[in-house]
Order: C-alpha cells, then sequence, then structure tokens
C-alpha cells in the first residue's frame, strides 16, 4: 500500500515535518481567541480599533473633550483636614506668557503639612526627578542628555515663589516643556511644596 | 537534505552511526528551545575630572557649578548657552558683563548691540538673572573660567577617550542558568524523555538500515538482478509488516498528536510572548532602564483609572522637542502632531471584554509594582507580553497576596471578621478577590 506510492509517501513526510516545525507563533500574532468579539469590541473602546468610526472626524474613536471642560473624577477642589481644610476650584486661566502676574497672585491652596509633603516627594520622583534630580540640582540621569537643568538651590532659584513654580510645571519655560496635560492642578501644587523644600538645598 | 545526511550517516561505521543520530536528536531538541539572552546595562561612563583652581578662581567655581554650568561649558563647546572660552577677549567690556550676568534681558531691552547678537545668535533664549552677584562674585567666576578652558579642553579630550573604552567593554551579555536539585516531576519528563528518543532511534535506524540494503545490495541469490527502487520497495514492504515496527511508529504517532493536541487547546487565547513591532521603535529599556523615566510618567492613568493610558504625542514633545530631533524615529511623533492624528501604538496586552481589570485599584490601592504583571519592562527594547493573563493566573495571584491594611482604616472591621475565624493573615481572596462578579459583570 505505502510502497506503491513512494513519491507521494515521501513528499507528505517531507510536509509533515516542514509543517510541524513552521507552525509556531510569531511575536506579531496573537493566535487564535476563543471569542474574537470579546477582543476586538464591537462598542467603541478608545485603545483598541478595528473598524474606521464613521461618527467622528477621521475614523478614530478617540475624541478630544470639548473645550474648556474638566474631567472631574481626579479633580479634588476641598484640601486639607479639619479646622485647616480649605476649598479651591483649581481654575487657572493665567496665559502661559504671564508668569509675572502667575508669581503676584497664585498662593498654594493646599495646607502645609507632613501628608502633602510626603505626597509632593512621591510625585515629584514619578514625574520631576529624572531631569531635576532626587534632591533638585538638576542631575537626574536625563539632565546629562537634555543639559541646562538648574539647581533648585541657587541663587536664581532658590527664591522663586509658588505662583511661579505652579505656572513653570503648567506651562513649562525655557528648555522645560509643559506638563499641565499630565498632572492635575492639586498634584501640581504638592509638587511645588516639595520643591520650596528642596530649594532649601 | 535529508537523503544526504542519511547517505553520508550509511557510509561511517555503526558506532558512529549511533553516536550520530544521538547526537542528532539532541540538537534538535536544544534547538527546539528558545534561549534568550538578556543584556545587562553597559556601567556609567567615568565623569570628566575637572581641574582644580586657587583662591579666587575656587569660590568662583563653586559659583560657576552651582550657577552656570547646566547651560555653560568652559570650552568653547555650545551646550544651552554659548561655550565660555575666551569671553573676556569676545565681551566689551569686563563691566559689561557685570551687568550682563546680573540682569541680561535689560541689557538687550537698553539696545546694547552686542547683546543683541549674541541673543539672536543663541536661538533668542533668555538667560536667568542673577541679582544676588556681587562685582567679586563675577571675576571670581571669569578668573575661574579662564584657568579652566585650557586644560579642561585636554581633560574633555581625554574623557571622551574614556567613555569610548568604557562603551566597547560594558555591553557584555550572557546567560545565567541556575540548578537546583531535580525535582520528581523532572525526573519522570527526563526518563519519558528517553524513551521517545529510544523509540525515534530505533525508526531513524531501520529506515538506514532499509536505505542502505537499497543503495548496496547484499548479493544473494533471490536478488541478484533487482534495481534500486525494487530493492527499497521490498526493505519498505518488510518493515511495513513488521508488527513490532508498526506498534513503535503508531505510538510515537499518538504520543506526538496527543501532546501537540494539548498544547493547541491550552494556548487558545493566551497571547503571552506577543511582542508586535510598533509604529515607531520606541524602546523601554533606554527610557525606563537606562534614563530611570518613571512609568507614571508617561502613563499617567496607572494611579488614577481603569486604563494606564498610552501616552499622547505631546509627553514625547516634552523631551523630544529639544533632544534627538533629526532622529528618522523621532520625526515620525513631529509627522503625527502635524497631521494632527495620534501615533497608532499596537496594544501588547489584550484583556477580552468579558473580564474587568483596573489599573488603578492594584497601582495605587494594592501598591503592586508595574514589573509584577508586565516583567522586567526596564529591559525590553520591545515590550512583550510576559504573563499569561488567565483567570488561573489572576486568581493565584489573589490567593497569594496579603492585604495591606496598616493604617487604612477601612480595613479594621474587616480585620477583626477575619480574625474571628482565621488565624492567617487577611489575604486579597478573603475580601472578594475570587467572587465571579468581581471581574465578571
Amino acid at each position: 500500500m505505502i510502497t506503491k506510492h513512494t513519491g507521494i509517501t515521501i513528499l507528505a513526510l517531507a510536509g509533515l515535518i516542514l509543517g510541524g516545525s513552521s507552525c509556531e507563533k510569531g511575536h506579531n500574532d496573537t493566535g487564535l481567541v476563543y471569542a474574537p468579539q470579546m477582543y476586538e469590541s464591537v462598542g467603541y473602546e478608545p485603545y483598541r480599533q478595528i473598524r474606521p468610526n464613521p461618527i467622528n472626524p477621521e475614523g478614530l474613536n478617540m475624541r478630544l473633550p470639548a473645550k474648556g471642560t474638566v474631567s472631574r473624577p481626579n479633580y479634588r477642589t476641598t484640601f486639607g483636614e479639619g479646622a485647616f481644610e480649605t476649598t479651591d476650584m483649581m481654575m487657572y486661566n493665567i496665559p502661559a506668557d504671564s508668569i509675572g502676574i502667575a508669581e503676584r497672585v497664585l498662593t498654594n491652596p493646599i495646607p502645609d503639612s507632613e501628608k502633602a509633603l510626603a505626597e509632593g516627594q512621591i510625585l515629584y520622583t514619578r514625574y520631576c526627578s529624572h531631569c531635576h534630580g532626587t534632591t533638585g540640582k538638576g542631575d537626574g540621569p536625563v539632565a546629562k542628555q537634555y543639559k541646562g537643568v538648574p539647581n533648585y538651590s541657587t541663587d536664581a532659584y532658590k527664591t522663586m515663589n509658588d505662583g511661579h513654580i505652579f505656572h513653570v510645571i503648567t506651562h513649562g519655560k525655557g528648555r522645560m516643556w509643559p506638563h499641565g496635560s499630565q498632572i492635575t492642578p492639586d498634584d501640581r501644587w504638592k509638587i511645588v511644596q516639595y520643591v520650596h523644600k528642596l530649594q532649601q538645598g | 537534505m535529508l537523503i544526504h545526511s542519511i547517505n553520508v550517516v550509511r557510509k561511517m561505521s555503526y558506532v558512529y552511526k549511533l553516536s550520530s543520530v544521538v547526537f542528532l536528536s539532541l540538537m534538535l531538541l536544544v534547538f527546539s528551545n528558545h534561549v534568550k539572552a538578556q543584556d545587562s546595562t553597559a556601567g556609567g561612563a567615568p565623569a570628566a575630572a575637572a581641574p582644580a583652581g586657587g583662591g579666587d578662581a575656587e569660590k568662583g567655581k563653586t559659583l560657576f557649578t552651582n550657577n552656570c554650568a547646566q547651560c555653560h561649558a568652559v570650552t568653547g563647546e555650545k551646550v544651552v548657552g554659548p561655550g565660555l572660552k575666551g569671553i573676556e577677549e569676545r565681551a566689551p567690556s569686563r563691566d559689561w558683563l557685570h551687568k550682563w550676568i546680573r540682569n541680561s534681558s535689560a541689557v538687550i531691552a537698553s539696545g546694547d548691540a552686542y547683546a543683541n547678537q549674541v541673543f539672536n545668535a543663541n536661538g533668542k533664549v533668555q538667560m536667568p538673572s542673577f541679582p544676588g552677584l556681587s562685582d567679586a562674585d563675577i571675576d571670581g567666576m571669569l578668573a575661574y573660567i579662564d584657568q579652566a578652558s585650557k586644560p579642561a579642553q585636554e581633560a574633555s579630550l581625554e574623557a571622551g577617550k574614556d567613555t569610548k573604552n568604557a562603551g566597547g567593554v560594558g555591553n557584555s551579555g550572557g546567560t545565567s542558568i541556575s540548578s537546583g536539585g531535580p525535582s520528581e516531576l523532572f525526573t519522570f519528563v527526563l526518563v519519558a524523555l528517553l524513551i521517545v528518543m529510544l523509540l525515534v532511534l530505533g525508526v531513524l535506524l531501520v529506515i538506514v538500515t532499509i536505505l542502505s540494503k537499497a543503495v548496496s545490495p547484499v548479493t544473494t541469490e533471490n536478488i541478484q538482478t533487482s534495481s534500486f527502487g525494487q530493492r527499497l520497495k521490498t526493505g519498505m514492504s518488510d518493515a511495513f509488516n513488521n508488527p513490532t515496527l508498526r506498534s513503535i511508529v503508531i505510538i510515537l504517532f499518538l504520543l506526538v498528536a496527543t501532546k501537540e493536541t494539548i498544547d493547541g487547546a491550552y494556548s487558545i487565547g493566551i497571547q503571552k510572548g506577543y511582542a508586535p513591532k510598533q509604529p515607531i521603535a520606541y524602546s523601554h529599556k533606554l527610557h525606563a532602564g537606562q534614563y530611570k523615566i518613571d512609568c507614571n510618567y508617561c502613563h499617567t492613568g496607572a494611579q488614577k483609572g481603569k486604563s494606564a493610558t498610552i501616552p499622547a504625542a505631546n509627553i514625547c514633545m516634552n523631551c523630544h522637542g529639544v533632544i534627538k530631533k533629526e532622529s528618522p524615529e523621532i520625526q515620525k511623533i513631529y509627522a503625527a502632531i502635524e497631521t494632527n492624528r495620534p501615533i497608532e501604538w499596537v496594544r501588547v496586552h489584550n484583556l477580552p471584554d468579558l473580564a474587568y481589570f483596573n489599573h488603578a485599584q492594584h497601582v495605587n490601592v494594592g501598591n503592586v509594582q508595574c514589573q509584577t504583571c508586565h516583567g522586567e519592562i526596564q529591559n525590553m527594547e520591545v515590550v512583550e507580553q510576559r504573563s499569561s493573563l488567565t483567570m488561573g493566573w489572576c486568581i493565584d495571584c489573589h490567593r497569594r497576596t496579603e492585604v495591606n491594611t496598616k493604617d487604612n482604616a477601612y480595613y479594621d472591621k474587616l480585620v477583626a471578621i477575619h480574625r474571628k475565624e482565621s488565624s492567617e493573615p487577611l489575604k486579597v481572596a478573603n475580601i472578594g478577590g475570587l467572587e465571579c462578579s468581581k471581574c465578571h459583570y
């Protein structure tokens, strides 16, 4: 039986060997799934899109929030506890080029406390320290490549006030680019508190 | 190729034949396992040693390092502002320098020709004012610049050589294999492998014998004048009619088929090892590993919401608005911003919609490190899914992980109730971590 079709048998064997060895999943392939619609959702998802969206411009699922709107879930307006409790709407309409106004007008709405300072330190480590360094000396690992990162405790920087620091985080200054989109206003104020500590050297 | 190697094998002696067959199967075994080497990070480059000064310049050095060195070099090299070598020869007067350093914007505003020329030549970047510096302070710094500019140049050249050398030596990759005592399962697998290999060896030997018989005929009375084809046929049919050989082949086939079927069934829906090519060759190893940029800097949602979020191009621009602008990969960010279309990163970790997962719950409340689930992201050139993300994997962690109840009043009652029932510490499983509706709804 097998011996009658030697050629075909050899071909079939070779095919089996090749097929068996080449079936390994590639790095670019997600492989087989049980319920594809659970992965390629019918609903609109912001971070996964298979088909073009017929409603939004350019077929994207994602849309920018309407101008002037504020995301509420992580936007706190009440700070401190008990007698120290303060309320601030965290409105910030000072334009990027008016740092002078920010310096004169703004004060930190978050009362000084150990807790706020500790949170400020965590936030500083997350958003600032890779450039400004853990001690604010401008010696973070990125600073060597980026250049021009100041030392907080030197003459020109050690007296900079609340409004100045808040404005620079929000809108950037010199070589530093704006970080307002990444850090919520109350987090920015906590960072301001911690930067004041670093200014003392 | 197979036929060729078999022909080669046929010419060797029997012992040699046997050993090479074993060697071949060993090679197959070795190559079927992927061995990945992880590059060890290169050691830091030695910093250039600044030359020591004396007297007035000594004070100037401290002032210079604190106030100026971030933007100015003592050599002719431009950092952010111009290099300061030979500053006194270039500037109009020492008095002008005093005024300029204390408040450069005032000098520019006064319409001074040289001030405006310098300002325009350096991209109109405003130098901060230093009203606190006295004339003596500035003279000290100028003395330091003058003293440091010549030897510093040589020093920086040497430092450059050092960094090159360090780069060459520091990049050594290697694998480390840790070996403990063999477990029971390991021994079992080894024995099973040995049996399978012996079976394979037997089949291979039979094939070799058939082929060798077919190629060089044994001169017997029965088959004296038969052709190669005929001899192959007789050899094959002999082998086919041999019941032992037939059962060996069938057992082997069944073994392989069963294993493949089970493996295949278990791999459905598991995307571990998925490492898609991204539109921009972004390296987490460089950004998170070498430059130690915190994960939260770009993935701002991890602490606050369900999704860790993929950064928009504006976060890339926080650094790349200034550095490495000319790289073709970074030009893609610029193109995305110009055309106002987001960069279409490929999602690596795909959880089906039937399961709910929230980053903030795990990262912020549970204090779970990113690496616990995502693997050593800081060492990955291309991000790969390291965990299986199966339900068993989730449940396993919920059973093992203790809840951090310290200084958290929310858990006080829960802990009290749990204490009554059990002496074990409070695990995630005890606060509903195994309930179906927590993740499936």
